[in-house]
């Protein structure tokens, strides 16, 4: 009798609440997790209060300006300027808090503590142990990266007359897709990595936060050559709109040669234009940019790349448990 | 169902890269089922080493070990592990971690076993493990691994942060329990007097590598503590003497009959222990259960004395 009771209860149980090694991981972060829960919601909350309050008053100051004749200095929308480029560094930034989260805690101050080998002589494989504690923070992770960047999406395409950043600045360029959830993601397997590799809480700390920093700088940097840039020349170089990311402009010389001369950028009219390239011997004026259209190339190889640094680091990590514990099953 | 729960052929674990960074090397020994192990000997001297790779916590550099019959990693879910300075987790209380247990040994745990060793020590189930004691610390970690229900059940240094009281207690508890289930209990310990009286079987390790290893009773009876004039003690092999005086006192492994000049004796388990500590240069001695002559690799166990040189195996007349 006793036996049918304990075989129907933990079934009925167990679908619903997690159990086992998933437990045992969301039970000992669960610090880390509620710090986690109340950074999404205060960062939404903060980014709708931007919307719906400070937003507002810059729309409407903007509606009053266009209405009035010459110059208006709005200083609502600078208000709104301001508190969309923080809330927006606020989600970019976001790996390196997870880089320094996964390395000091997830592993690093378990390897340190000795609490990994409690784990992994409990009926629980090394590489178990590992596959879990990846997999429930990076669920989590995705979740609260998606609920954020789509919250900033919204905020940023619905408030595009009053804010001055643009598409191609750091930030909003992250933060406008799957690239702010592939750099958290990363962040949490160099962490772990770090944590594994130098078995101390605080260097691997510091090593995860220099790694992240580095990569996500570096990238910023060099992203804008992980798509081919367009061409324009002529006037359609010189008269860019704002939504243009440039990269090089210049004019061409008789002899063919590109040159960093602007002298002709600032010509609005035809005939103007004519007479500076003919004073100044140029043939054409050149500029590489990326448009607009090339948001979702340049961010969707970024992401492919981070995704990819993010595989390297996750195999680096179950390799090298592998090799310390001896493990094969 | 093998009858051997730990054997390492040839073990060796060298740590960094330093030439001089072996912490284990060339450990061979055979533990038989059922027996209550003690792993003795200095600090540094390997014995956290080898119970680590009996865990499965550590490649070996060389060499292998299999638990139970088969690798380590194999026989996870059926031994049971205490590091020497008993980890759990701070911020978990007692109750969520024997919850743990419960959660990660799925098939194994018995709540029951877990609970009564919190519970005799007196424990709070409600408060965190941060705020308990070292000893209690080690109560809670025991119960860990007794309630896995393990057939090996490694210790290390288990007993180290525990009052007198405390670890006869829970030296009482951990041996019933060993005894009605059959476990293989292995524990090192730096405490030869703490092992006295619970253990029928030695390892006694020094510099990472085997000085003795066999049933406590065949080591015993392999050796004579013998006291006389000053004079030759061959072809006996002398693991340790001391003259004071005209008088010689001496630790043997009698070859043939003793002289009836000398007075013998048996010694002690601290005795042998203490004589082979003090004498690093000895030669090991391996002695197999079934008094058979277990012909094993000849030695180059850190020799100064040509004479009683070389690892000797052999059987045990039991």
């Amino acid at each position: 009798m006793t036996t049918t009771v304990d075989a129907t209860a933990p079934t009925t149980r167990g679908r619903l609440r997690p159990h086992g090694l998933t437990r045992t991981v969301l039970r000992v972060h669960r610090p880390a997790l509620l710090v986690w829960c109340a950074y999404v919601v205060v960062t939404v909350g903060w980014m709708l209060w931007l919307h719906y309050v400070t937003g507002a008053q810059a729309r409407a100051a903007r509606d009053i300006c266009r209405a009035k004749d010459g110059a208006c200095v709005d200083f609502d929308t600078f208000a709104f300027d301001q508190g969309m480029s923080m809330a927006g560094a606020l989600v970019a930034y976001t790996s390196y808090a997870v880089a320094a989260w996964a390395g000091a805690s997830l592993t690093g101050r378990e390897l340190e503590s000795g609490t990994a080998r409690l784990a992994w002589t409990q009926s629980v494989t090394p590489t178990r142990w590992l596959t879990v504690k990846l997999a429930v923070p990076a669920v989590v992770l995705t979740v609260g990266t998606t609920v954020l960047m789509l919250v900033y999406r919204w905020i940023w395409s619905a408030n595009e007359g009053v804010r001055s950043d643009e598409w191609y600045y750091s930030d909003p360029f992250v933060n406008r897709g799957p690239a702010v959830v592939a750099y958290a993601l990363c962040a949490l397997a160099v962490g772990a990595l770090a944590g594994l590799a130098l078995k101390r809480a605080l260097p691997a700390l510091g090593t995860a936060l220099a790694f992240i920093a580095c990569f996500h700088l570096y990238l910023d940097e060099r992203s804008d050559t992980l798509w081919p840039a367009k061409t324009l020349t002529g006037t359609a170089a010189s008269r860019l709109p704002m939504s243009a990311d440039q990269l090089e402009l210049g004019a061409v010389t008789g002899s063919g040669a590109r040159i960093n001369d602007l002298t002709c950028f600032d010509m609005d009219t035809d005939t103007g234009y004519a007479r500076c390239m003919a004073d100044n011997g140029f043939t054409d004026l050149y500029a590489e940019v990326h448009p607009q259209s090339h948001f979702w190339p340049l961010h969707l190889m970024t992401t492919g790349l981070v995704l990819a640094v993010t595989a390297l680091l996750v195999l680096a990590s179950f390799h090298l448990l592998r090799r310390r514990t001896g493990g094969t099953s | 169902m093998t009858d051997t729960a730990i054997e390492a052929a040839a073990l060796g674990k060298r740590f960094g890269w330093r030439q001089k960074g072996w912490a284990l090397r060339d450990c061979t020994l055979r533990l038989p089922v059922g027996r209550v192990c003690a792993v003795v000997g200095p600090n540094g001297a390997g014995k956290s080493t080898l119970l680590a790779h009996a865990a499965g916590l550590l490649a070996p550099t060389e060499g292998g070990i299999t638990v139970l019959g088969t690798t380590p990693s194999a026989a996870r879910e059926r031994m049971a592990y205490v590091a020497q300075d008993k980890p759990l987790y701070p911020q978990l209380t007692v109750a969520e971690t024997l919850r743990m247990g419960a959660e990660l040994n799925p098939r194994r745990w018995d709540a029951a076993v877990a609970e009564r060793i919190v519970d005799e020590g007196g424990l709070d189930f409600g408060s965190k493990i941060r705020s308990l004691s070292g000893g209690q610390r080690t109560r809670v970690a025991l119960a860990l691994a007794l309630g896995k229900r393990p057939e090996l059940l490694l210790l290390d240094e288990p007993m180290a942060d525990l009052d007198p009281l405390a670890r006869h207690q829970l030296m009482g508890t951990l041996l019933a329990d060993a005894a009605e289930h059959g476990t293989t209990v292995v524990m090192s310990s730096h405490v030869v007097a703490e092992l006295e009286g619970s253990c029928d079987h030695l390892f006694l390790l020094g510099g990472g590598r085997v000085r003795l290893a066999g049933p406590l009773d065949a080591l015993i009876a392999a050796h004579t503590l013998v006291t006389g004039p000053t004079g030759d003690l061959a072809p006996h092999i002398v693991v340790e003497s001391r003259t004071t005086g005209r008088q010689i006192t001496a630790l043997i492994r009698p070859e043939g009959r003793i002289a009836p000049g000398w007075q013998t004796a048996e010694p002690t388990l601290e005795e042998l222990v203490l004589a082979h500590l003090r004498a690093p240069g000895a030669p090991a001695l391996t002695l197999t259960d079934e008094g058979d002559a277990d012909n094993s690799q000849g030695g180059n166990g850190g020799n100064d004395d040509g004479e009683t040189n070389g690892t000797r195996t052999r059987g045990a007349s039991v």
